[in-house]
C-alpha cells in the first residue's frame, strides 16, 4: 500500500489535471481537450462540408427550393416565389457564414462584448454612443410587420435560424468553438444593424475637428483653403462638358497668425475620445493615425463604356469595391431564379437578404462610395454639465432623451455603462468640456432594401436607378448600372443634406437654434447623376461627385474625396475607344498612377537642383538614381515605388510642420495628398519652409530632396542595401486578407499585387490594416449579361475547408472567373454541379 | 484474455468514447479501463489505446476530406506553433487522460485488496 499509494494519487491527477485542463481550461489557457478532439472539436470542422446532396427543412416556406451549387460553390437557389427565394439566401448564407454574420450584426449592435469578450468595449461603447442600435430599434418599430420590408427580413431570419438550429456540436463554426459560444437566434431587426454598420464604415468622416485644429494654429483662411474647399483637380462623376480634368492649381494661402476663436475652442474640446475623436482612428502617435488613414484605402472603382467604344458594340460595366480585406470575404456570391418574376445573380453582404452588386438578365451594376459630408456636429447648451436634462433650443429648455446602456461581457455580467443623450438632431456627447450633438444620414436610413427588391424587377437602367432612388438613404453611393439595350448611367444616391443659409457642414455649429439645423436633401433630380454622356464612357473613384463650377451647393469637401484614381481610370477610359471585358479586367490591377507621374518628377528635380548646387550626400545621389529609373508603375516586381511611397510620408511630414502645436512633436492633422500639387508649382511658398530649422527657410527642392534622402536611409535600414537585396514592390507591400478575429493561422499568406497608392487597385496589407478590392466584375451587357467576377478568399468561412481560399491565387494575379448563370437547374452541366441541396417544409 | 486481446478491447472502447464524448469520453473510458485491469498494465494501455484511437479518429478526418496536416499548420499559426506540435497535442491529451486515471484506478484498487489480504 505505501508503495503504491503514491504513484496512484500521482498517474491519478495526471489524469484528471488533463481532463480538467481538457474540459476547462486553466487561465488563457483554452480547454484544449474539447477544441482539440477530432470528433467534436476543431478537427471536426475540416470534414468536407459541401456534401454532394443534402437535404434540409426550413419551417416558414411555401414551396420546395432547388439549390445548385456550381464549381465556383457559388449556390444558385431556384424557388417559386421571391420569400422562399430569399429563405433560401438566410439558409445558404447561414451554410457557410454563420459566425460572419453574428458578428457583424454584434458589430452594429455594440454587443461584441458578449461574444468576443471586454477587449471589444471601446468599439461598442462607440457604436451606442453614435446612437446606432437605438437607430435600429427605432427603425423597426417603424415597420408595417404585414408589408413587404419586413416579410424579406423574417424570411431571411427563418432560412438562418432553420440552418442554426439544425446544427450538432461538432458542426458549429470553429469560431463559436474558440470561443466557447452557440450561435444567436437571428432576428429581423440583425439586417438592421448590419446596415448601420455599413453606414458607420462608409459614411463617417468628419473633418469639423481638423478643420478647428487647423484655424487654431495656421488661421482661419490658411486653413479653409486647405480643408474647406473642393479638389484642385476636378475629374468628376458627372462629367463636365470637356475632355480632359480641370485644374485649379491655385497658389494656397500661406499660413497665417492662429486663430483664437478655434484656439479657445480646440482647448475646450480636449484631447480625450469623445464625439469628435473616433476609435477606429486612435493611434499612439499622429504619425501613425494618418498612416492609418492612408492604408484604410477605401478606394472603390466603377466605369461603364457605352456601345460605341466597345469592340462588340454592347455596354459593359465594371467595378472593384475597396474595402476591408478579411477572411471570410465581406460578400458571399449568389444566384436567384424565380421565374417570372426575378433572376438576378451577385454578391451578398451575410446579414443583408438581398444582392448588393450584380446583375440580372436587363442589367448590371457596381457601386462606389460617394463619401461626402453627412455628419454633423452643433455645440449644445445644457442645463447641467455633469447631468444635462434639458437643453436650450430657441429660447426654450428641451428634454433630453436619456437612455443607459449596458455592456456585458461573454459571461452576461454588465462589465460597463453608459447614459446616452439625445437632442431633436440626434445623439449628444461629450467631448472635453463641451456637450456635442450630431445628426448623421445613416440613422434616417432603413428602407434601402425595398429599393433593391423592386430594382430587380426593372428591365432598364434608368428604371433600376430610379427604384434605388425612392428608397435608397445611406451609406451614399455612385450607383453605376448598364444594360442590355446599351444605356449606360450613374447617380450618385442617397441623402445629401443641405444646410442652412447656404451652409457648408464643416464647422460645428451653435445649436441653442433651430435656424442652423438642416433644412432638407436634395431631391434626386439635384443628384450628381449622368445617363448615356457624350463621351461614351462612365467613372467613379471616390472623387468629387460634381465640379463646384457646375453645381454650387454643399456635398463634401476634398478632404472627403481623392483624386488619383479617378484621374487615372478616366485617362485609361479617354485613350481607348475599343473596349473589352479582358481590357476592362486589366484595368482592375493597372499598374499606372497619376499620382507618381505628376510627383515623381517633382522629386527627381529637386534632387538634381539640389545636386548641382552642391549637396553630395550619396543617399541623395542613390535615391534620385533609382527613383528616376523607376517607371512610376506598381508592378510588383518593380523596386521603385516603395521608395517613392516612403518619401511622400516624409515629404508630408516634413512640409505640414505647420500642424506640430508648441510643445509637441507631431502635427496633430495634415492636408490631403492632392494639395501638394498646388504646392509643387509653387517653390518659394511658405508651405514649403520647415519652421524648426530655425533661420534658414527651405524651399520646394530643399524639402522635396530631404524627404528623399531621408527615405532611402529609412529603407536601407529597414530592408538592407538594395543593391544587395532589392526592394521588391510585391515583398515589401503585399496584400494580405485577414481572419475576422485577427487570428494568424486563419489569415492569408503575404499575396503579392500590382497595385499601390494611386492606382487602380490600392491594396495595403500592414499590421495597421489591410484593405484591396473586395470584388471585381466585368459585365457585358449581351443579350444576356456575360458575366466574369471573383473576390479574395472563397465562398466558405470555414478556414478547415478548401473553399476558404481557393478563389485568392486568381484574385492575386488579378484573374476572373466565368459566373454561371442558369435559368434552370437543368442549365448547369452535370460536371458543372458541385453539390445540390434541397430545401423544404 | 491475452495483452493484445485487452489492448484492442481498450482501443475499441476509447474509440467509441472519444467519438460520442470527446474530452470526458477518453476519461471515463480511462476509468473503465482502470476497474478493469487492476494494474495490470492499465496506464500503458490506457495511454496507448487512447492515444490510438485518437490517431485513428484524425485519420477518420483526412478520410472524409479534411487535410489534417495543412489544418494543423494554421491551427498551429494561431499559437505561435508549428503544425507537429497542434498533432502531438490532440494525441497526448487523452492519453494522458486516459493512462493516468486508468493507472491511478488500478493501482489504488489493486492497493486495497492488498490491504483486505493482509488483513485477512
Amino acid at each position: 500500500m505505501a508503495r503504491n499509494l503514491p504513484l496512484a494519487l500521482l498517474s491519478l491527477a495526471a489524469g484528471l489535471g488533463a481532463t480538467w485542463v481538457g474540459a476547462r481550461g486553466v487561465g488563457a489557457l483554452p480547454p484544449l481537450g474539447a477544441l482539440l478532439s477530432p470528433s467534436v472539436g476543431l478537427w471536426a470542422n475540416t470534414a468536407n462540408d459541401l456534401p454532394e446532396r443534402a437535404d434540409a427543412k426550413i419551417p416558414g416556406l411555401t414551396d420546395s427550393v432547388d439549390i445548385r451549387y456550381d464549381a465556383r460553390s457559388v449556390p444558385h437557389i431556384f424557388a417559386k416565389n421571391e420569400l422562399d427565394a430569399v429563405r433560401a439566401l438566410g439558409y445558404v448564407v447561414a451554410r457557410d457564414r454563420l459566425f460572419q454574420l453574428e458578428l457583424q450584426s454584434r458589430a452594429g449592435e455594440g454587443t461584441l462584448t458578449e461574444l468576443v469578450g471586454d477587449v471589444a468595449l471601446p468599439a461598442d461603447q462607440e457604436t451606442r454612443r453614435l446612437g446606432m442600435p437605438r437607430a435600429a430599434e427605432a427603425r423597426m418599430k417603424t415597420i408595417d410587420t404585414t408589408g413587404a420590408l419586413y416579410r424579406i427580413l423574417a424570411a431571411y431570419a427563418e432560412g438562418i435560424n432553420a440552418y442554426r438550429t439544425s446544427l450538432a456540436t461538432a458542426e458549429l463554426p470553429m469560431e463559436y468553438k474558440l470561443l466557447q459560444k452557440t450561435p444567436r437566434e437571428w432576428l429581423p431587426i440583425h439586417s438592421s444593424h448590419l446596415l448601420n454598420r455599413m453606414g458607420y464604415t462608409l459614411a463617417h468622416s468628419p473633418i469639423e475637428l481638423d478643420l478647428l485644429q487647423a484655424r487654431a494654429l495656421v488661421g482661419d483662411s490658411a486653413a479653409r483653403a486647405l480643408w474647406d474647399s473642393s479638389s484642385p483637380v476636378q475629374e468628376p462623376i458627372q462629367p463636365a462638358p470637356r475632355n480632359t480634368p480641370r485644374e485649379a492649381l491655385t497658389a494656397l494661402y500661406s499660413p497665417g497668425t492662429p486663430d483664437t476663436s478655434a484656439q479657445r475652442m480646440v482647448a475646450a474640446l480636449g484631447s480625450a475620445p469623445g464625439a469628435l475623436r473616433f476609435v477606429r482612428d486612435g493611434a499612439p502617435t499622429a504619425d501613425e493615425r494618418f498612416a492609418l488613414q492612408q492604408e484604410r484605402a477605401f478606394a472603390s472603382n466603377n466605369w461603364a463604356v457605352s456601345p460605341s467604344r466597345s469592340t462588340s458594340g454592347k455596354a459593359m460595366v465594371a467595378g472593384d469595391p475597396h474595402l476591408e480585406l478579411t477572411l471570410p470575404s465581406i460578400w458571399y456570391e449568389v444566384h436567384l431564379v424565380v421565374p417570372g418574376a426575378m433572376d438576378v445573380g451577385g454578391v451578398t453582404i451575410p446579414g443583408l437578404p438581398g444582392v448588393t452588386i450584380g446583375y440580372t438578365r436587363a442589367f448590371a451594376w457596381s457601386f462606389t462610395n460617394t463619401g461626402g459630408d453627412v455628419m454633423d456636429f452643433w455645440r449644445e447648451t445644457v442645463n447641467d454639465a455633469a447631468r444635462p436634462t434639458t437643453y436650450e433650443l430657441d429660447g426654450a429648455q428641451a428634454p433630453l432623451e436619456a437612455r443607459v446602456e449596458q455592456y456585458r461581457n461573454a459571461k452576461g455580467n454588465v462589465i460597463a455603462t453608459d447614459t446616452v443623450y439625445y437632442t431633436h438632431r440626434g445623439p449628444m456627447r461629450k467631448q472635453g468640456s463641451e456637450w456635442l450633438s450630431m445628426r448623421w444620414t445613416v440613422l434616417e436610413a432603413g428602407n434601402e432594401l425595398l429599393g433593391f427588391y423592386q430594382g430587380l424587377h426593372a428591365t432598364t437602367a434608368s428604371a433600376f436607378l430610379d427604384s434605388l432612388a425612392a428608397y435608397y438613404a445611406a451609406p451614399a453611393q455612385n450607383m453605376i448600372v448598364a444594360d442590355t439595350a446599351g444605356t449606360i448611367a450613374i447617380r450618385s444616391t442617397g441623402k445629401h443634406p443641405i444646410r442652412a443659409n447656404k451652409g457648408r457642414g464643416t464647422d460645428i455649429l451653435d445649436g441653442r437654434t433651430r435656424g442652423n439645423d438642416w433644412i432638407g436633401f436634395r431631391t434626386v433630380s439635384q443628384y450628381p447623376q449622368s445617363f448615356n454622356p457624350a463621351q461614351g464612357y462612365l467613372a467613379s473613384a471616390n472623387q468629387e461627385p460634381v465640379d463646384p463650377q457646375l453645381d454650387s451647393l454643399y456635398l463634401g469637401t476634398d478632404a472627403h474625396y481623392e483624386i488619383w484614381r479617378a484621374l487615372q481610370i478616366n485617362r485609361l477610359l479617354r485613350a481607348d475607344s475599343t473596349m473589352t471585358p479582358d481590357k476592362m479586367r486589366a484595368f482592375h490591377t493597372d499598374p499606372g498612377s497619376v499620382r507618381a507621374d505628376r510627383l515623381v518628377p517633382a522629386f527627381i528635380a529637386a534632387a538634381q537642383a539640389r545636386q548641382q548646387q552642391g549637396d553630395a550626400s550619396a543617399s541623395l545621389k542613390a535615391a534620385e538614381s533609382m527613383l528616376s529609373a523607376w517607371d512610376r508603375r506598381y508592378t510588383r516586381d518593380n523596386t521603385g515605388a516603395r521608395l517613392f511611397e516612403t518619401a511622400m510620408v516624409r515629404a508630408m511630414t516634413l512640409l505640414w510642420d505647420e500642424f506640430i502645436p508648441t510643445g509637441k512633436d507631431a502635427a496633430v492633422v495634415r492636408p490631403s495628398e492632392s494639395r501638394l500639387l498646388q504646392l509643387v508649382g509653387d517653390a518659394g511658398n511658405a508651405w514649403w519652409d520647415d519652421k524648426r530649422t530655425g533661420d534658414v527657410r527651405e524651399d520646394r527642392d530643399q524639402l522635396l530632396a530631404r524627404a528623399l534622402a531621408q527615405a532611402y536611409d529609412t529603407l536601407v535600414t529597414e530592408f538592407g542595401d538594395p543593391a544587395k537585396t532589392p526592394w521588391t514592390w510585391g515583398t515589401v507591400a503585399p496584400a494580405k486578407p485577414r481572419h475576422l478575429l485577427r487570428l494568424d493561422g486563419f489569415s492569408a499568406p503575404d499575396i503579392p499585387v500590382d497595385g499601390g497608392r494611386g492606382t487602380l487597385n490600392p491594396s495595403t496589407g500592414s499590421r495597421r490594416a489591410n484593405f484591396g478590392a473586395s470584388w471585381r466584375m466585368v459585365a457585358e451587357l449581351d443579350a444576356s449579361p456575360r458575366i466574369r467576377a471573383v473576390y479574395p478568399g472563397g465562398q466558405s468561412g470555414n478556414p478547415g475547408s478548401p473553399r476558404y481560399l481557393d478563389r485568392l491565387a486568381m484574385w492575386g494575379n488579378g484573374q476572373l472567373d466565368s459566373v454561371r448563370t442558369p435559368r434552370t437547374p437543368k442549365d448547369l452541366a452535370a460536371s458543372d454541379v458541385r453539390a445540390t441541396l434541397t430545401l423544404t417544409r | 484474455m491475452t495483452t493484445r486481446s485487452i489492448f484492442l478491447s481498450a482501443v475499441v472502447l476509447q474509440l467509441a468514447a472519444q467519438a460520442f464524448g470527446g474530452v470526458w469520453g477518453a476519461a471515463i473510458a480511462g476509468l473503465l479501463v482502470g476497474l478493469a485491469l487492476r494494474d495490470r498494465g492499465a496506464f500503458r494501455i490506457g495511454f496507448g489505446s487512447a492515444l490510438l484511437a485518437c490517431a485513428l479518429l484524425l485519420v477518420f478526418v483526412g478520410a472524409r476530406g479534411g487535410d489534417v496536416l495543412t489544418f494543423a499548420s494554421m491551427l498551429g499559426g494561431n499559437f505561435k506553433l508549428p503544425g507537429y506540435a497542434i498533432i502531438l497535442v490532440t494525441l497526448l491529451l487523452p492519453a494522458v487522460q486516459a493512462g493516468g486515471i486508468a493507472g491511478g484506478v488500478s493501482r489504488l484498487l489493486k492497493a486495497e485488496s492488498s490491504e483486505l489480504r493482509a488483513q485477512n
